[in-house]
């Protein structure tokens, strides 16, 4: 019997063995996904012991700061998307979210530093953000939407700062854990709840995640592809007759333009003209040229993701057939881009062909002020040569001047830009502008968007123009 | 030469005494110096007592010349002490009750070992455990009070009593009793029954009846933890005695019908199930305990936060079955493996004292014993970290509980008698 009991020990034990193995690999090998997940509390209780940073724009402006154990958004629904918010109950997101390790000083040396001072009994402070957004170019942009939907992306072609992300609708982050009323089963609702169930999808941020043909500004890519391939294409002339039959499939215009040269095509966005520079292209090129462009790429890969970002897509070359491409060029078809991709396009025209990366961030400080991360400019894509560029940009000067764009015309600044009125299957077509200012040497790059508002030129154009004059007037204090 | 090899044996037990004191003060001092929630004084009152307890027993020993196992007592007090070392971090309230608990749990011991040396004459009572022990699980189902699901509770007014502790007692004695009488018979057989040979009836009769009712009770108590046990305690002391894999193999059929009829019978039963494999469905609701547990173990990693520097309040029940959860977020991976290979230990020298002993009564009273306790611990520190389904049972020695610490240390004393008759007999020969 006693050999019965020794294999009975060896069981017992054997069975605490299995269990030093298994707490083993739960805290090595679950450990840090635990760590961080939402119903962990610990994280928050943490973090509840520090304050956290503030978010400035570039002037010094509060973006988002701590008032009381709560996070107060000053600019309220004018920036929401791009600050985006905390809440225990829904998560972070935007910038928020994207700093959380600087604003919390989670950061390497900085944690050494919090837990001196928290042994010290100092009180806890996070780091500062200072990011590249103006707080009045948020709030004009939001008040030139009105009422209607839609999104503006501003940026600085020289180094890819972003000036301005803007999406209607839009919402109030200060209130969205306030309860706004109950459900038929008796539960409280919150503001926020009633935010995700809207179908109008306030929480999305169109200016990033948008997902919109965008019409004629597309020329200005199918421009960039044919110049490159054949730099001859700005001499020639083009016989516009209105609509073009490509295999049994009729792409109309909206009147006959006659014979064009190349910039006159771009300035009355001719469909013809630029639907056979896409067959002749083929599609092979045509989706090289938009994926130089940053088409089907996120800025943020391989970096600290800053926005939501929803690449811009378009149909695969061998999937694409000819009516497909020569819709595609002039941006109907299967492409869907957001605003902020085409007001990359207008930076590449406007930075002799260069995408310098698109960011938020300017530097990082410490509560004293001491700067510890400080970002700078670098290039992203090369979209193509400077003199295709400069050819783009000769053709958008006139789009503005005699074009489509007369409505974005500031006086005493040479304006390049390309409006769109994108066909979509929700009614009226989308309006676009996407430009720059001024054309000798830009400063700022836009593209609006108004959801079925309509034609560009009337409804996107005054919008884009109001925006760069804040930019450029000197009297305004913009940079 | 008995008397010498008990003193050499009491030796050992002080040295070891010793360093356990020395773990309870740092611990204390560690809780006195951390402000700004405790009283501080308490808990070094607290830990002196504990102390005083201890070592008045082991001065009681070396006096009459107790010749039992020098580790176990020093193995239970390291337990002692770290449970009322987080006792304490975690509420002072519940740490005194623990220490009065711990009081009556010394007392317990230092009865068992005084007047129940001669404990082979409890074999000749057996039947009348199997009856005391019915009736102790009968009384929770009439007049007893529900507790976490499990109607297993008396109220004594001033405090409460589980009488399922102490039934286990009885069933390892009832138990150690008939298959020492009748091993043989049961490991041979006199039927024959698709192929195995299994004893006729009248042999295992007594003995299943009598598991079987105290398991029905339990499930009418709704206490499927501690059926568990019994059950699993029942196939080890089973397996111990006969050899005989197929009865093992049949229990195991048996359990898997059980648990399957459970599954399907009982609500709470199917929630448990359902919150060990998937906890995260239910993560703010049913499954919130054991998520919380898994987020505390991990949080420590390694080297634990540092005791009073983790984050317990968020586990329900923390300083009952989840102390173990508590204590490896803030003593980390190194003190949660510390801890059980300290029951390991345990666990070891129990099995040993069941190994030396003289003959079948006193080998399977250990070896029960031993077993009991070791799959215990398995049981409850496998539902803590998701290995097993949580079954509401408590950790020995650490958990916050009267009736189990009492309990344990009834068994503890039981052990210990085993073990020093196993001295003095071979010191005779």
């Amino acid at each position: 019997m006693k050999a019965n009991v020794r294999r009975l020990s060896y069981m017992v034990l054997g069975s605490f063995v299995i269990l030093c193995l298994y707490i083993g690999y739960v805290i090595v090998f679950m450990g840090p996904t635990l760590a961080s997940d939402p119903h962990n509390r610990r994280l928050a209780a943490y973090e509840a012991s520090i304050h956290r940073g503030t978010i400035f724009d570039r002037r010094g402006e509060i973006l988002a700061v701590s008032k009381e154990g709560r996070r107060v958004y000053p600019l309220g629904e004018d920036a929401a998307h791009v600050i985006g918010f905390v809440s225990q109950r829904y998560g972070r997101t935007g910038l928020e979210a994207a700093y959380d390790r600087y604003l919390l000083a989670m950061n390497g040396n900085d944690k050494i530093k919090m837990n001196i001072n928290r042994l010290l009994g100092r009180p806890l402070l996070g780091n500062n953000v200072i990011v590249s957004l103006d707080s009045r170019l948020q709030q004009l942009a939001t008040q030139l939407l009105g009422d209607r939907k839609g999104a503006v992306a501003v940026l600085d072609p020289r180094n890819g700062e972003i000036l301005a992300l803007v999406s209607k609708p839009s919402y109030d982050p200060n209130i969205i854990e306030q309860p706004a009323g109950r459900s038929s089963g008796g539960k409280v609702v919150t503001v926020y709840d009633l935010l995700q169930n809207d179908k109008e999808a306030p929480l999305l941020n169109r200016a990033t995640q948008g997902a919109y043909p965008p019409g004629s500004t597309f020329k200005l890519i199918t421009a960039a592809g044919a110049l490159t391939t054949d730099p001859g294409v700005s001499r020639r002339i083009f016989n516009c007759q209105g609509s073009l039959i490509i295999d049994g499939f009729r792409l109309t215009d909206t009147a006959a333009h006659g014979r064009v040269d190349f910039f006159q095509a771009l300035a009355v966005s001719c469909n013809s003209t630029f639907a056979r520079l896409g067959l002749e292209m083929g599609a092979e090129r045509f989706y090289q040229t938009a994926r130089a462009f940053g088409l089907t790429l996120n800025p943020w890969t391989d970096v600290l993701n800053e926005v939501a970002y929803r690449p811009g897509t378009l149909t695969h070359p061998e999937k694409m057939n000819k009516p497909q491409l020569g819709s595609s060029a002039i941006g109907q078809g299967e492409v869907l881009v957001n605003p902020l991709q085409m007001a990359l396009v207008a930076a590449a025209i406007a930075n002799e062909g260069v995408i310098m990366h698109p960011h938020l961030l300017i530097r990082v400080q410490d509560p004293e002020g001491r700067v510890i991360l400080q970002s700078s400019p670098r290039p992203w894509l090369t979209a193509i040569k400077p003199e295709v560029a400069r050819i783009i940009k000769e053709a958008m000067v006139e789009a503005v001047n005699s074009g489509t764009g007369k409505e974005a015309i500031i006086p005493g600044i040479t304006v390049a830009g390309k409006t769109g009125s994108a066909q979509n299957p929700r009614g009226k077509t989308h309006a676009w502008f996407v430009g720059f200012a001024p054309a000798e040497k830009p400063r700022v790059a836009v593209a609006v968007i108004v959801e079925n508002g309509g034609a560009g030129g009337i409804v996107a154009a005054p919008i884009a123009r109001e925006i760069m004059r804040a930019v450029l007037n000197p009297a305004s204090g913009m940079e | 030469m008995t008397l010498s090899a008990a003193s050499r044996l009491r030796a050992v037990e002080r040295k070891l005494l010793y360093w356990v004191s020395a773990y309870l003060l740092i611990g204390a001092g560690t809780l006195y110096l951390w402000k700004p929630l405790l009283p501080a004084l308490v808990v070094l009152a607290g830990a002196l007592i504990a102390m005083i307890g201890f070592w008045i027993l082991h001065l009681f020993w070396c006096r009459f010349k107790f010749a039992a196992d020098p580790f176990l007592l020093p193995l239970v007090a390291f337990f002692s002490s770290t449970s009322l070392i987080f006792l304490y971090r975690l509420n002072p309230a519940y740490a005194e009750r623990q220490l009065a608990w711990l009081m009556t749990g010394l007392f317990a011991l230092w009865v068992v070992t005084r007047y129940f040396l001669h404990y082979r004459l409890l074999a000749e009572y057996k039947y009348i455990y199997a009856l005391a022990g019915i009736i102790g699980l009968l009384l929770p189902i009439f007049f007893g009070i529900e507790q976490g699901g499990a109607k297993s509770w008396l109220d004594l007014g001033f405090f409460q009593v589980q009488p399922s502790e102490f039934v286990k007692i009885l069933l390892v004695l009832f138990l150690a009793a008939f298959l020492a009488e009748n091993r043989l018979a049961l490991a041979e057989g006199t039927q024959r029954i698709w192929g195995i040979t299994l004893p006729a009836p009248q042999e295992w009769g007594p003995m299943l009846i009598m598991w079987g009712i105290s398991l029905l009770l339990l499930i009418f108590q709704k206490d499927l933890g501690a059926a568990l046990i019994y059950f699993t305690t029942f196939l080890a002391m089973v397996y111990a005695s006969t050899a005989r894999v197929a009865y093992v193999c049949l229990g195991g059929a048996l359990f898997l019908a059980g648990a399957a009829a459970a599954y399907s019978l009982f609500e709470h039963v199917r929630l448990r199930i359902e919150i060990w494999l998937d906890p995260w469905q239910q993560a703010e609701a049913a499954g919130y305990q054991v998520v919380q547990s898994l987020f505390a173990l991990t949080a420590g990693g390694i080297t634990g936060t540092g005791l009073g520097a983790g984050m317990p309040q968020f586990i329900p029940a923390v300083h009952t079955d989840f102390i173990f959860a508590a204590i490896v977020e803030e003593l980390g991976l190194a003190g949660g493996l510390g801890l059980i290979m300290i029951y390991m230990l345990f666990v070891y020298r129990g099995f040993l004292i069941a190994l030396a002993a003289k003959d079948d009564f006193a080998c399977l009273l250990a070896a029960g014993f031993t077993a009991l306790m070791g799959l215990q611990t398995f049981i409850i520190i496998a539902g803590v970290i998701k290995l097993l389904p949580l079954t509401g049972i408590t950790l020995p020695f650490l958990s916050y509980g009267g009736s189990s610490l009492v309990a344990n240390f009834i068994i503890l004393g039981f052990l210990l008698n085993i073990s020093h008759e196993v001295q003095i007999t071979s010191g005779r020969s």
